[in-house]
């Protein structure tokens, strides 16, 4: 009976790690000469809608995202409440129309990551376990 | 179509070589970017020319546009926009300058962009030719005439403007001024020469002494939902032309102050979006031939209004419908067709990929408000109802 329970037991968390794996943990990375800059949840919203486009220390903000996926979908719904589909319909039309410079745009979080901690102003946002120590992870402020 | 396939060989090679954008190719790893589309459409409409160069079918319906914008230090942005249209005999694959901006953003809450600057004015002022971003083949006539598209689509002046968080949402503010050129080539020659006033080719000289207004955004706390309020006004929309009842006699026409007024509502849930538009247009005409002593002065202009819904269905199909409605305010008659316009427009769109888009769409107008009879787009004899069937593909990059 006790090795019964312990195999069910077993078999649920294993389940339950694997839809932990599954589900997505978006980390904010920046370039690691903005790890001075105060970020609070405003101010990433403005920075991801191409309202702010300098930082408050200095350097132009540059935009790093992922093309599609549930860490895109997790950080945009998140960031600026909006799906990964109305994202890019804003941001086509703002590009398109004089509004601003599109994000660049990224299929692998290697990518994302690498070009954040190459190009200064960058920020952008990965899986949580894609971080390394090549970029500033950002905690955002109260 | 040499010059349409280079082009669109030239894309897929910058899609290939380049850092790939949201709506732009960023060169290697600078700040340059370039964007822009191509499409090609087909229209068919069984009873009146709505506005092909016959009744019937066309492939004169096309599109294409191609922009450059780079950053220089950390608040300027600068670029520009060529694009050309044939919408029937109007547009006449003619490339024009859509839009050449420099921005200087100082903060979230003041920015000032000048230059050929685009016309905010509704949902889809500044987006009038952005086939990605709608299920829609045409924008509701009742607010976004396609008539109107070369008149209306951009201006020469300045803007300021911002984004203010309050009410636990945000406004985003525009205002601007400047002017619009217009030439007897454009579509807007049309309203005035379906008026019957001018003879042979119809006006000769169009003009603008200014162009003014503001667009207020608030971005509500309720997820998805927004309010978009736009007003702006022409000032002294002038035009010169040879009198039709006196041909050797030039008439004048003036309207000293015409305004837009349009109130807008957008709400995105899920896969739906719903959105919704009422706008007001109008100002006073005043008309005359002082050499034989003819002129008159009438109030002109129009109420429209539709409702639209769309859904995704999945990452490739898009599905939408709206109905609209748009009618003539001067003497307004329920039963004279010739007053009033509804539609009613049903949508399919399919992604192949990021960039290749395809459209179907089908709309059944009543009445014939709008429904110009010139030398551009002849409806000598007029029917009530038409169908109008169209399909688009478009090339984005």
């Amino acid at each position: 009976m006790n090795s019964h329970f312990l195999r069910r037991l077993g078999a649920i968390a294993a389940l339950l790690s694997l839809v932990s794996l599954a589900g997505a943990a978006p980390a904010i990375i920046a370039n690691k000469g903005l790890e001075k800059e105060k970020i609070d949840a405003s101010t990433l919203k403005a920075v991801f809608l191409g309202k702010k486009v300098a930082w408050d220390t200095g350097g132009r903000a540059i935009l790093a995202v992922l093309k599609s996926g549930p860490v895109a979908d997790e950080f945009l719904k998140g960031a600026v409440d909006m799906s990964s589909s109305s994202f890019n319909n804003y941001w086509r039309r703002l590009a398109m129309t004089g509004g601003g410079s599109a994000p660049h745009v990224f299929e692998k979080d290697e990518d994302v990551r690498k070009y954040v901690s190459d190009t200064p102003g960058a920020i952008g946002f990965v899986d949580s376990a894609s971080v390394d120590a090549s970029v500033a992870v950002i905690t955002l402020a109260p | 179509m040499r010059t349409r396939r280079l082009l669109t060989v030239t894309s897929i090679v910058f899609c290939a070589l380049c850092g790939v954008s949201r709506g732009a190719i960023a060169i290697g790893n600078s700040n340059v970017q370039i964007g822009g589309f191509i499409s090609q459409g087909y229209l068919y409409s069984n009873n009146n020319n709505l506005p092909t160069e016959d009744v019937g079918g066309t492939w004169d319906f096309r599109e294409a546009a191609f922009n450059v914008t780079d950053t220089i230090g950390d608040h300027l942005r600068v670029g520009g926009q060529v694009f050309e249209q044939r919408f029937g005999n109007i547009g006449q694959d003619k490339m024009i300058l859509d839009w050449a901006i420099a921005d200087y953003n100082f903060s979230s809450w003041f920015g000032i962009r000048a230059g050929r600057v685009k016309y905010p004015k509704g949902l889809y002022g500044e987006a009038l030719d952005l086939d990605v971003v709608r299920p829609f083949i045409l924008l509701p006539e009742a607010v976004y005439s396609p008539i109107l598209r070369d008149f209306t689509a951009s201006f020469d002046g300045g803007m300021i403007y911002g984004s203010v968080n309050a009410l636990k949402g945000s406004f985003d503010y525009k205002v601007f001024g400047g002017n619009i050129p217009i030439s007897p080539e454009k579509g807007v020659a049309d309203f005035y020469n379906d008026a019957g006033l001018y003879a042979g080719n119809g006006v000769a000289a169009l003009r603008m002494d200014s162009v003014k207004g503001a667009q207020l955004v608030w971005n509500t706390p309720v997820s998805g939902l927004k309010f978009v309020g736009s007003y702006s006004y022409f000032t002294n929309l002038a035009t010169d032309g040879p009198f039709v009842g006196y041909p050797v006699v030039n008439l004048h026409s003036n309207i000293e102050r015409f305004s837009w007024l349009t109130y807008s509502t957008e709400y995105s849930v899920g896969d739906w979006t719903f959105a919704a538009e009422w706008q007001r247009t109008g100002g006073e005409l005043s008309v005359a031939a002082p050499l034989i002593g003819y002129g008159f002065s009438e109030p002109v202009g129009w109420d429209g209004w539709y409702v639209a819904a769309s859904r995704r269905l999945g990452d490739k199909f898009q599905v939408g419908a709206y109905y609209g409605d748009n009618q003539q305010r001067r003497n307004f008659n329920s039963s004279n067709p010739a007053d009033y316009q509804h539609d009613t427009a049903v949508s399919f769109r399919y992604d192949l990929n990021d960039h290749v888009l395809f459209k179907v769409e089908a709309h059944s107008f009543n009445g014939t408000y709008e429904t110009f009879n010139t030398v551009r787009i002849t409806n000598p004899h007029p029917k009530t109802n038409n169908t109008v069937f169209a399909v688009k593909t478009t090339v984005s990059f």
